[in-house]
């Protein structure tokens, strides 16, 4: 099948807010040299689950334009923020908007039934009703930053994060887009933390925000951008698994195609969107052994510090583009393991969703 | 960039199973639009919708939307005569917004009265818009690159978009894609909040219309690689010649009053295909027919192809506005036109709008033979896309 050209994408800007992290690749560099575990806590039902303090989106959106916005399209935007203020990117030079959330905004959609249930249809709000559709926080993030490309919002479970930043790198590498804010979302409402306990998902959940800007390199360059990291290769495939459920199958061109395009033969390091939950971690073990041999590939997943949400894949993208500026990959514990090389973002889903992402310095 | 056709053509719409049923229906100006009775419309003002008539495909334990997407899915596929082989590495791409919401729904209903519902685990997995592809690829051995849109009401159409995409630029030779979306509590609520739901079948167009009709459907089409199709020896139904999308990024709810994002799409539509303006023979409306859509969408197309230059219409008269499965099983009506050399009429377009300047074919099919046209279709959050369609 003939590849067509593909055009080098790297990252320019990075936006992250969540419990351990809230601010451009700085902020997120100097967590990384240490990352530490972030308190958990049960607020409002569930397992314990790391949750953003109370108190963090108020200093990022302004009062006037908060009350016009769900909590999750608030943390959309503060992430989004950072990461094209630090891109230095004018939007109206043409930018697009992936984002990938694996529940969207089910705290208004949860309001939004409350209140028929409670009144009737006399209870039903205009204002919350749009909430309800999953795409809300990339309309409400295409207004606030000025973002008149496609905009897209991809759902999956588990690595809609992976997914947005790997759909995004394939809309550059193709020349279809110049620059595109990619990342993942997701809040974690009291109610869906008990369906999620009640279907056997027992990973470490967290919440918050991680978008990057993605650009064509030599449009980059041409504008002085400062380059934070280069994604080589993205691919993403199916496994088949039942909805929600952990399948058995581990043969996915996924890992092997991102590799190809990077012109790699395999990774020199690894981050892994294990996080906890342990019959889907187990799967991805053997998806990992079956693409990669026997070779030991130092690995490591932020997903038990900071929670699993989307945004995580979308933070794995970024600190695997510092790990490949720095030279050091992050060890859960304390300490780093000194690396060299390009190191592969990988991320498999219940659902089977499979997406496999080559990070290089730039 | 690789020429993309489209090979299998697959629809459960409010007419009933299959892609003959639906252009049926479509040909002869029916209108589905009835009382409800998936849910409880006491107290509202509209209680009317186009409901599938008979879901089949499968077994009762999956969602309705589940149900309505396998049917759909496997009538596309079994069209296009694709063997477990090209499926194994064929993509999958669903435009969803609902997901198995009416499910969740019954059990959050249910919950709130304080009662535990059977089924509710099997509820909630199938919940999530991805649970639709989820579900296909795993029935029907999809294996290659899988993706859920949800862009709101552009959903389905934004698939096929992106379908084409993976195939144009090589990573798949044949892809499976399409929109789905059952009738939820929450659409039909939300809108009536909104007051954009006529108490009468809609009048898309209308001077009088007075809102939408909701529906609910699914439609799934196989996107194939010029080349493969050829070695394969498959006849295609039509090429899917280009596309534009675009973001208003202008308010959550409301089109930019000018339709700027819309006729930026439609130009990005041309471009791509290679395709002049005046080639264009047929625009299949978004046409929702509340007062605000269809005049902003009526000069955005006089806009970018001149008032009166082509037939406009828009099958939501016939089968209510099915969010997540509008854009896909538009698609597809707009691909029947070109092979049937007929376009759909709007069903129930009495007395047209003076300031809708277009031929918007009232209630009866007009045999026309064309080459080209469009299909669009807009979202909440401004999410524009033109699909354009080549006679094969």
């Amino acid at each position: 099948m003939p590849q067509l050209q593909r055009r080098e994408v790297v990252i320019t800007g990075v936006g992250v807010v969540n419990a351990a992290v809230v601010g451009a690749s700085p902020a997120l560099g100097a967590w990384l040299r240490e990352p530490r575990p972030v308190a958990r806590s049960r607020a409002g039902g569930g397992r314990p689950a790391v949750r953003l303090p109370e108190g963090t989106l108020a200093g990022l959106i302004d009062p006037d334009e908060a009350r016009r916005l769900a909590r999750v399209c608030r943390l959309t935007i503060a992430a989004a923020r950072f990461a094209v203020a630090e891109a230095g990117l004018d939007p109206a030079a043409g930018l697009g908007i992936v984002v990938g959330s694996e529940l969207g905004d089910f705290t208004s959609t949860i309001a939004f039934a409350d209140g028929y249930l409670a009144r009737g249809p006399a209870g039903l709000s205009a204002l919350l009703f749009p909430n309800t559709v999953m795409n809300t926080m990339a309309a409400t993030t295409a207004i606030a930053v000025a973002a008149r490309e496609r905009t897209l919002t991809l759902n999956v479970p588990t690595v809609a994060g992976e997914l947005a930043i790997a759909r995004a790198t394939a809309a550059v590498a193709s020349g279809r887009a110049d620059a595109v804010l990619a990342g993942g979302v997701d809040e974690l409402d009291p109610l869906v933390a008990e369906m999620l306990d009640a279907l056997g998902d027992d990973g470490v959940r967290g919440e918050g925000a991680t978008f990057l800007v993605l650009e064509a390199e030599r449009v980059a360059r041409a504008r002085g951008a400062r380059v934070l990291g280069r994604i080589a290769g993205a691919a993403w495939r199916s496994l088949p698994a039942r909805p929600w459920g952990v399948g058995r199958g581990v043969a996915s061109r996924a890992i092997a195609e991102a590799l190809a395009q990077a012109g790699r033969e395999a990774p020199d390091w690894l981050y892994a969107s294990a996080s906890g939950d342990a019959t889907r971690d187990a799967w991805e073990s053997r998806v990992l052994s079956a693409a990669l041999g026997s070779r030991r590939v130092p690995s490591v997943s932020l997903g038990a510090l900071i929670g699993h949400h989307a945004g995580l894949g979308a933070l794995h993208v970024a600190a695997a583009a510092w790990t490949a500026r720095v030279g050091l990959l992050p060890a859960i514990g304390g300490g780093a393991e000194r690396v060299a090389g390009g190191g592969l973002v990988h991320g498999l889903g219940r659902g089977g969703g499979h997406v496999a992402l080559i990070v290089e310095a730039a | 960039m690789r020429r993309v056709l489209v090979t299998g053509l697959g629809a459960v719409s409010p007419f009933g199973a299959g892609v003959k049923t639906y252009w049926a229906g479509l040909a002869a100006g029916t209108c589905a639009i009835r009382p409800l009775s998936l849910i409880d419309a006491t107290g509202f003002r509209c209680r009317i919708a186009a409901e599938v008539p008979d879901v089949g495909a499968g077994s009762a334990r999956r969602s309705r939307a589940d149900r309505l997407a396998l049917g759909a899915a496997a009538e596309a596929l079994e069209d296009a005569g694709l063997g477990a082989a090209d499926r194994a590495n064929a993509a999958l791409v669903v435009g969803a917004v609902g997901g198995g919401m009416l499910e969740a729904e019954s059990w959050y209903w249910a919950r709130a009265r304080g009662e535990r519902p059977p089924r509710w685990a099997a509820s909630l997995r199938a919940m999530l818009p991805a649970a639709h592809a989820e579900a296909l690829a795993h029935r029907l051995g999809l294996g290659g690159p899988r993706h859920t849109v949800v862009t709101a009401c552009s959903s389905g159409a934004v698939a096929l978009a992106e379908a084409a995409e993976l195939i144009a630029d090589g990573v798949v030779d044949v892809a499976l894609a399409g929109g789905v979306d059952a009738v939820t509590r929450m659409c039909f609520m939300g809108f009536n909040a909104l007051k954009l739901l006529d108490p009468e079948p809609c009048r898309p167009f209308d001077r009088d219309r007075r809102g939408m009709s909701i529906g609910e459907g699914a439609a799934f089409v196989v996107l194939e690689a010029a080349e493969h199709a050829r070695a394969r020896g498959v006849r295609p139904h039509a090429e899917l010649a280009g596309h534009g999308t675009t973001t208003d990024a202008y308010h959550v709810t409301a089109p930019q009053p000018e339709g700027e994002g819309m006729a930026r799409a439609m130009r990005a539509a041309l471009v791509a295909g290679g395709v002049a303006p005046d080639a264009i023979g047929y625009a299949n409306a978004h046409g929702t027919a509340t007062p605000q859509n269809d005049r902003i969408e009526a000069r955005a197309i006089a806009q970018v192809f001149g008032a009166g230059r082509l037939l406009v219409s828009s099958t939501k008269s016939m089968i209510g506005h099915t969010m997540a499965a509008a854009g896909s099983l538009e698609a597809v009506a707009t691909i029947l036109a070109l092979t049937h050399e007929t376009i759909p009429p709007t069903a129930s377009l009495l007395t047209p709008d003076p300031e809708v300047e277009f031929d918007c074919v009232p209630r009866v099919a007009r045999e026309r033979a064309v080459e080209h046209a469009i299909s669009n279709s807009f979202g909440f959050g401004g999410q524009n896309i033109t699909l354009l369609f080549r006679r094969a």
